[in-house]
């Protein structure tokens, strides 16, 4: 193909008229004849309890009430509201111990906000006043905060299948010794000239989507139910519903609706559960279930906190020997992603440096705080914040230079990505860090700051990352989609991959537009409801537009195939020399020479005979593109962030100046929308590193479930950002793309931390980084000069 | 903890102050007074029991003629109970003469709040974190107070009784703010800390100094955050007074200030590093004073 036209161009965001003339519709907009409200009574008062008594009289006899649903009145089966056990194979999900165990509600509480009944009432205030008057009597458990409290002896036991209350560790089946990595990390310690090592903490974060979680269910006369849902994956929540309530899958319908915001916490169901066991106590009625912003903070997955502890051994020239590290996370109460997050933060660590031995150890530990799951990132900027600032310790005490040390080091083209054996075919890191270093003006402020006098200080920092372009090989990497051309030559794709605001239906349809030789507005992409779209395992991973985008390209070049084909026969040319542009299939050798797509598929759908000739008019048949595609590769995106900070000595506060991202994008299918993930990222990674956490009181109920006092980054106290695409087109993603989605907010992370370390010469093992302990640090001990402590160069 | 409905209340709506004191003398306890309602609705969303819930809300949408933000050249500023952060910064001497006020107004929630809130509002809601009545506070001021038995003002000095408590009577309506008109030589400065910017204050601080030269003659120093209610910082204003304000006399004021505060640790910060700093962010009020003449 020639010169791309809508590849590599801003397009206009595809759902962005609808969103801010206020015409998108979610969820909670979803408005049915005959709707009736569910309302979820949840435990507030215990974080660990169990139902003593549970009489549900009074609420059934509130004005306005339908039905009201204990635990003994929905199915009695579990389920894991995470989707990975589906994902893999079925030895696999043996080996790695994926467990059904939440119930729609529970007898056990576990965690502050687990559900306890329904209620399905005419309007949704009068399923809340009734909700009042559920009577529970409460008998309190022992609350388990951190690992260390859940597993010691004589614990209680969070369910019989996981003793110790260890919800997971790496399987020794797949990693010996329960340890990702290779080598003997003990005997290339030995070998070490410097060793750095910390136990570090890293904070419990909020996704804090615009959305708050609702739905919309009901069964029909068939016996078909429908729920309409934001979740992030629609096709699996079918086949999780499905196995739930004993239905056939087409009998389970999901009508997803527009997203707004996921960040992770739609990966999966959320409340599906417990909005189908409404929808199924009152047939032919629709149920809608919606939660306020308190109640989806508790109830939803938030990032895996934990400790984290680290050691890296170096020879005095600079080259590392061995790293050993042990990531301990704080589960809530139940089992999902558990065997997630506690992998993929290794994975991120054996994907970033030539280290010849690694040994990484990742449990996952119940606890009685809320739910922990996916947010964007899964693992990465917990992995950065303890990797990334070893690696400048490090440096600090060998007198090297953070870039160029990093330039020295990180993994390339050849060497294994977070998973061995998948190689990464391209990377750009080299580029990222020699742009992203001129951008903040790096030889010369690393200079200047080494040395400094003063309440203020300042301190640049740099940190890099890698990621994944999809979930293989871990995990299936499967979609399907569908092209379809119109009778006038227009396309329309079905692909069930949600758009959750990234932008990623936008440059889909560029993709499509770019391979089928299409204007961009004559081509329609859309998720579709279940019963009419293709298997998807859903928007995660990063995994929309590198293996998305080659489904979408793929599917596309099969109609672009048949097209060419019908026209051969017309035009009298092989159909290998002839090209598509703007609808019209030319001779490329001779472009005058062409017919219009149009003039094909019209013919091919109303299709005649000739009446004087009795010959027919054209190629009969709609033409239709179908794939169902695995992807063959990963080829993992790296990056590179830059942050300069000014410290003040006598508060403690920290001022982020600038940040730079610099990505190794392959290809931008959109720029703009590749830019908007990387500044998107960058807000929540200063809010990992400098201000988000969720707290929780000694008896586990949270502190902070609402904005007043969970305190992420808003528009003034962002700093000022530079973004850099670094493009080098990757040999196999779709015209060379890689992926951004999650990157974004991971590196931001680690350069801060180093930035602060370079300003005031101190490290910060707990995450966020407060003026609290800023302060509590500098009167420790003192606030040092970088170049006192070896940094200098 | 998770309800969108507001519990019930009948909403009174009085058309003139003597109506308004009225309504409060009828139902006293059991009514709750709405100005900007950006601290009542809140309270009333989140209230933990049925005892902390008014009967009656009050709202002053209807009375006439209390929006006002006057400044008189001779007598000083008057604010009048229904004027939003907003209208005060919308006036122009305010920045000139009460630039704490101005500085508190400014930095004060988001847009949409200030629209909304009431600086009275911010008097009688009696947080030791508000912006404004920390500024207030060391500006100095009378509040005045109509009840049944009529008009009397009381000075900010003996106006916050304790956590939430003032000295309104049940039957009265505050009705206006009344600062005093600097003396020349007199400059102020508001400072605060929070966690991000959008945030109610974890550490708020203003000052008000009489200067004559470099001699400080008169101080007024409060800070929220710190105590029950706002504080003043009677102690080390005496250390102020009378002095030259050199690099010592700062160091021993910054010194003198943590000795006079009983902060707590809450969701904000803590207590530890509230008094840490509390020295650190009055100085820097005091020097931001001295250099905006
Ligand atoms: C999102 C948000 C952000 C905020 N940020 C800040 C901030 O940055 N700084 C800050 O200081 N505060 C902040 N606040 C708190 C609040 O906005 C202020 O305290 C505001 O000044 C209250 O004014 P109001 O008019 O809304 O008061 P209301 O809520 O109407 O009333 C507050 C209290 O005063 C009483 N009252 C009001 N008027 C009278 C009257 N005339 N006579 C008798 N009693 C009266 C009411 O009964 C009530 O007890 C914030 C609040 C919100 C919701």
């Amino acid at each position: 193909m020639s010169e791309q036209a809508i590849v590599g161009t801003n397009a206009p965001r595809v759902d962005v008229r609808d969103k801010v003339t206020g015409q998108a519709q979610y969820a909670a907009d979803v408005r049915l004849p005959g709707m009736l409200y569910g309302k979820v009574v949840r435990c507030w008062e215990h974080a660990h309890a169990r139902v003593k008594r549970l009489d549900l009289s009074a609420a059934a006899a509130s004005p306005g009430v339908v039905r009201v649903l204990g635990p003994k009145d929905v199915t009695p089966k579990r389920y894991n509201s995470s989707v990975l056990d589906l994902m893999v194979s079925e030895s696999m999900h043996d080996m790695l111990g994926d467990i059904d165990d939440q119930p729609i509600f529970t007898e056990h509480v576990k965690f502050q906000g687990d559900a306890i009944c329904g209620i399905i009432a005419r309007s949704e205030e009068a399923a809340e006043r009734a909700a009042a008057k559920v009577v529970v009597e409460y008998e309190p458990l022992p609350v388990y905060l951190t690992a260390e409290a859940a597993k010691a002896p004589g614990a209680v036991q969070f369910t019989p299948e996981k003793p110790g209350n260890r919800a997971f560790q790496l399987p020794e089946a797949m990693f010996p010794n329960n340890a990702l990595g290779g080598g003997d990390v003990e005997a290339a310690m030995r070998e070490a000239d410097i060793v750095v090592e910390d136990a570090f903490y890293v904070p419990k974060q909020k996704q804090c989507q615009m959305e708050p979680h609702a739905y919309v269910a009901k069964v029909d006369s068939g016996g078909r139910l429908t729920c309409w849902t934001s979740s992030q994956m629609p096709k699996l929540v079918q086949r999780k519903l499905a196995k739930l309530f004993d239905l056939p899958m087409n009998l389970v319908k999901i009508v997803p609706t527009v997203i707004g915001g996921g960040f992770g916490t739609r990966l999966g169901m959320i409340s599906e559960p417990q909005a189908c066991a409404m929808a199924l106590a009152v047939p032919g009625h629709p149920v809608k279930l919606q939660t306020l912003r308190e109640e989806d903070w508790v109830i939803s997955p938030s990032r895996h906190p934990g400790k984290y502890w680290m050691r890296i051994g170096f020879k005095r020239d600079g080259s590392p020997l061995a790293c050993d590290a042990r990531f301990e996370n704080y589960k809530g109460g139940y089992y999902l992603d558990a065997s997630g997050t506690a992998f993929t933060a290794g994975a991120w660590l054996g994907g970033m440096y030539r280290f010849p031995a690694l040994r990484y150890r990742g449990e996952s530990y119940f606890t009685n705080q809320g739910l922990t799951g996916a947010y964007r990132g899964y693992g990465n900027p917990q992995t950065n914040f303890v990797l990334e600032q070893l690696i400048d310790r490090a440096c600090a005490g060998l007198g090297a230079d953070p870039v160029e040390w990093r330039k020295k080091w990180h993994k390339g083209v050849g060497d294994d990505g977070w998973c061995p054996g998948v190689t990464y075919p391209s990377c750009a890191l080299d580029e990222c860090l020699d742009r992203g270093a001129a951008a903040i003006g790096w030889t010369e402020k690393r200079r200047k700051y080494a040395r400094q006098t003063g309440t203020l200080r300042r301190g640049v920092g740099v940190a890099v990352m890698n990621h994944t372009s999809g979930a293989m090989p871990m995990l299936l990497e499967h979609t399907a989609c569908t092209v379809k051309l119109n009778e006038d030559a227009t396309a329309e794709i079905l692909f069930a991959c949600s758009d959750m605001g990234q932008g990623s239906h936008t440059a889909l349809k560029q993709i499509a537009a770019e391979t089928l030789g299409f204007p961009f507005e004559h081509v329609q992409l859309s998720g579709g409801t279940s019963d009419v779209a293709g298997f998807d395992i859903g928007a995660h991973a990063s995994r929309t537009i590198y293996v998305g985008g080659a489904a979408v390209k793929k599917a596309c070049e099969e109609v672009r195939r048949q097209l060419c084909e019908r026209a051969s026969l017309q035009l009298g040319v092989p159909a290998e020399q002839l090209d598509i542009r703007d609808k019209r299939i030319f001779v490329q050798a001779d472009p005058a020479r062409g017919i219009d797509a149009e003039a094909i598929t019209r013919a091919g759908v109303y299709h005649f005979v000739d009446p004087a000739t009795g010959e027919p008019g054209g190629v009969p048949g709609q033409i239709q593109g179908y794939v169902s595609f695995f992807a063959p590769h990963n080829s993992p995106p790296f990056g590179a962030s830059f942050a300069e900070v000014e410290v003040d000595t006598e508060t403690g506060e920290v001022r982020v100046l600038e940040l730079v991202n610099a990505h190794d994008i392959g290809r931008a299918i959109n720029p703009a929308a590749v830019e908007g993930q990387l500044e998107g990222g960058i807000q929540q990674g200063l809010g990992f590193v400098l201000s988000e956490e969720i707290c929780y009181d000694a008896d586990g109920r949270v502190q902070n479930n609402s904005f007043t006092d969970y305190k992420m980054f808003g528009p003034e106290d962002m700093p000022k950002i530079t973004t850099i695409l670094v493009e080098d087109a990757d040999p196999i993603g779709p015209f060379g793309a890689k992926s951004v989605g999650e990157s974004g907010l991971v590196s931001p992370v680690g350069a801060v931390a180093n930035a602060i370390f370079h300003a005031i010469g101190i490290q910060f093992t707990e995450a966020p980084i407060t003026p609290e302990k800023v302060l509590k640090g500098i009167r420790e001990t003192g606030v040092r000069d970088y170049g006192s402590i070896g940094g200098g160069r | 903890m998770s309800s969108r409905i507001l519990p019930d209340f009948d909403l009174l709506l009085p058309q003139s102050i003597p109506d308004a004191v009225e309504l409060l003398s009828a139902h006293r306890d059991r009514i709750t007074v709405m100005a900007g309602g950006t601290d009542v609705m809140v309270a009333m969303k989140f209230a933990q029991s049925p005892a902390q819930l008014p009967d009656y809300v009050m709202s002053l949408e209807n009375v006439p003629g209390l929006a006002y933000v006057l400044f008189d050249p001779e007598r000083g500023l008057r604010i009048g109970a229904k004027a939003t952060v907003a209208d005060l910064l919308a006036q122009s001497e305010v920045k000139r003469h009460y630039r704490a006020l101005w500085h508190a107004a400014q930095t004060f929630a988001t847009g949409q709040v200030r629209n909304t809130a009431t600086v009275l509002g911010n008097l009688l809601r009696a947080s030791p974190a508000g912006d404004c009545s920390c500024a207030i506070y060391a500006i100095g001021g009378v509040v005045v107070l109509h009840g049944t038995s009529g008009r009397r003002e009381v000075d900010i000095d003996d106006f916050w009784l304790s956590y939430g408590v003032t000295a309104r009577r049940p039957d009265e309506l505050a009705v206006e703010l009344i600062l005093p008109l600097p003396a020349a030589g007199s400059r102020s400065a508001f400072k605060r800390m929070t966690r991000t910017s959008e945030d109610l204050a974890k550490l708020n601080v203003a000052v008000r100094l009489e200067m004559s030269g470099n001699t400080c003659v008169d101080a007024r120093l409060a800070m929220g955050c710190v105590a029950p209610t706002p504080l003043r910082l009677t102690r080390t204003e005496a250390l102020l007074k009378g002095r030259e304000l050199t690099a010592e006399v700062l160091q021993r004021v910054a010194a003198s200030v943590p000795w006079e505060i009983s902060p707590i640790d809450d969701k904000r910060s803590t207590a530890e590093y509230r008094k840490q700093v509390s020295g650190v962010l009055l100085k820097r009020a005091i020097q931001e004073a001295c250099g905006a003449a």
